[in-house]
């Protein structure tokens, strides 16, 4: 009799895991959501940053764009890359929910979600820190801080990086996620 | 019919006590845990020396951008009443954030080497590991953020930009920006072995139960 009690404690636990499994995977698939929405929504917000000026001479230019900045060109094209392999890897992530137990394709899934979030947070952070020097400016290497001629471009450039900062906590929690899943037995 | 009688005794009891898999149970040990085979066990052994082996080339890696970067200074040979000739690493906030984050990076490194040795001398505790992929992935934040700041601001100096005034220094400079190059190549380097390490990780604990 103990050893029946036994089996099926054991049948019962081994059922349990794959549902936790599952919870991480349906949350893994909430949090990519999550993070198209805020890879998305930097690359548009820092892709439509313009500012004309309502003066003009004929040495000086008084128009701003994104694309004046090769940092920003390559902050915009990282976050649409990101944002694309997000939507890609909807499928695999809808996979791991289906089926919990799947550990190649969650190694497949962590290597990719550790790649894509090395990119997003180097242009994310080279956008960053141009945005400072634009905003402080730097006396050594006298350039001049842009930001007090140029105000609604700055706080649109400043207010764009938020949504890949978010997103690149996101594809750490997703990381974390995976390994976790990856670790419990069977 | 003697050895028939004797199945027959030997049965009753067992069917007793663990119901229709008692037959099984007299074969395999259905409870007990599965014996490792020795090619996993040697495939992750090798892995684990292998994310040590990396770690201590992260290690190398970071500590040498920290020391360019730190060390990265020029004064140049003439002077006059108002423009300063010096470049120092500590003229750029960036710069200073990128020495500060490197150095942290180096630090984790040293101090996850122990729990590295613990994966190569316990090649199936999957603890340790997991935390390992875990601090992994946020020092790889961190290194990739100082790296990705610390490149713009060398793209910058040594280009410019016209449309924002910004002259580029390395035309004067040009020491200083060569070794604040060599840093940020340098940490970049390390991001790639981050990168592996976190591999390396993952597909042990793929491997593991």
């Amino acid at each position: 009799m103990k050893a029946v009690t036994g089996e099926s404690s054991e049948l019962k636990s081994s059922k349990l895991k794959p549902g936790v499994n599952r919870g991480l995977s349906i949350f893994d698939f909430i949090l990519r959501l999550a993070a198209i929405v805020g890879a998305l929504g930097s690359a548009i917000a820092m892709g439509t940053t313009t500012q004309t000026l309502p003066f003009a001479t004929q040495f000086i230019q008084f128009r701003a764009e994104y694309n004046d900045l090769p940092m920003f060109t390559f902050f915009v094209v990282a976050c649409a890359i990101v944002s694309g392999y997000l939507v890609l890897s909807l499928p695999l992530s809808i996979f791991h929910i289906l089926r919990s137990r799947a550990r190649a394709t969650r190694v497949v899934l962590v290597f990719l979600d550790a790649g894509m979030m090395a990119l997003l947070t180097s242009g994310a952070s080279a956008a960053a820190a141009i945005v400072y020097l634009a905003h402080k400016g730097n006396g050594k290497t006298n350039w001049l801080a842009i930001c007090q001629q140029f105000n609604s471009f700055c706080e649109r450039t400043s207010g764009s990086l938020i949504g890949s900062f978010v997103a690149i906590v996101l594809l750490m929690i997703m990381i974390f996620l995976s390994g976790a899943a990856l670790s419990r037995r069977r | 019919m003697k050895t028939g009688e004797s199945t027959a005794i030997d049965i009753a009891p067992e069917t007793n006590n663990s119901g229709p898999i008692g037959k099984k149970k007299s074969t395999t040990p259905l409870l007990a845990a599965p014996v490792p085979d020795r090619g996993t066990h040697r495939m992750k052994r090798g892995l684990a020396i292998f994310d040590f082996v990396l770690r201590i080339g992260v290690l190398a890696s970071a500590l040498a951008a920290a020391a360019a970067m730190g060390t990265s200074e020029q004064t140049l040979p003439f002077f006059t009443q108002f423009f300063q000739f010096e470049a120092s690493y500590d003229d750029l906030p960036t710069f200073q954030f990128f020495v500060v984050a490197m150095a942290v990076v180096a630090g984790y490194v040293v101090l996850s080497i122990p729990f590295s040795i613990v994966c190569i001398i316990r090649p199936h505790a999957a603890g340790p590991r997991v935390l390992l992929l875990i601090l992994d992935s946020v020092a790889l934040t961190l290194n990739t953020a100082a790296a990705g700041a610390a490149a713009a601001v060398v793209s910058l100096a040594h280009s410019g930009n016209s449309s924002t005034n910004w002259l580029a220094i390395c035309n004067q400079f040009g020491d200083f920006c060569q070794q604040a190059s060599g840093a940020v190549v340098g940490s970049f380097a390390a991001v790639l072995l981050f990168l592996l390490l976190i591999l390396f990780s993952a597909l042990s604990l793929k491997n593991s139960h």
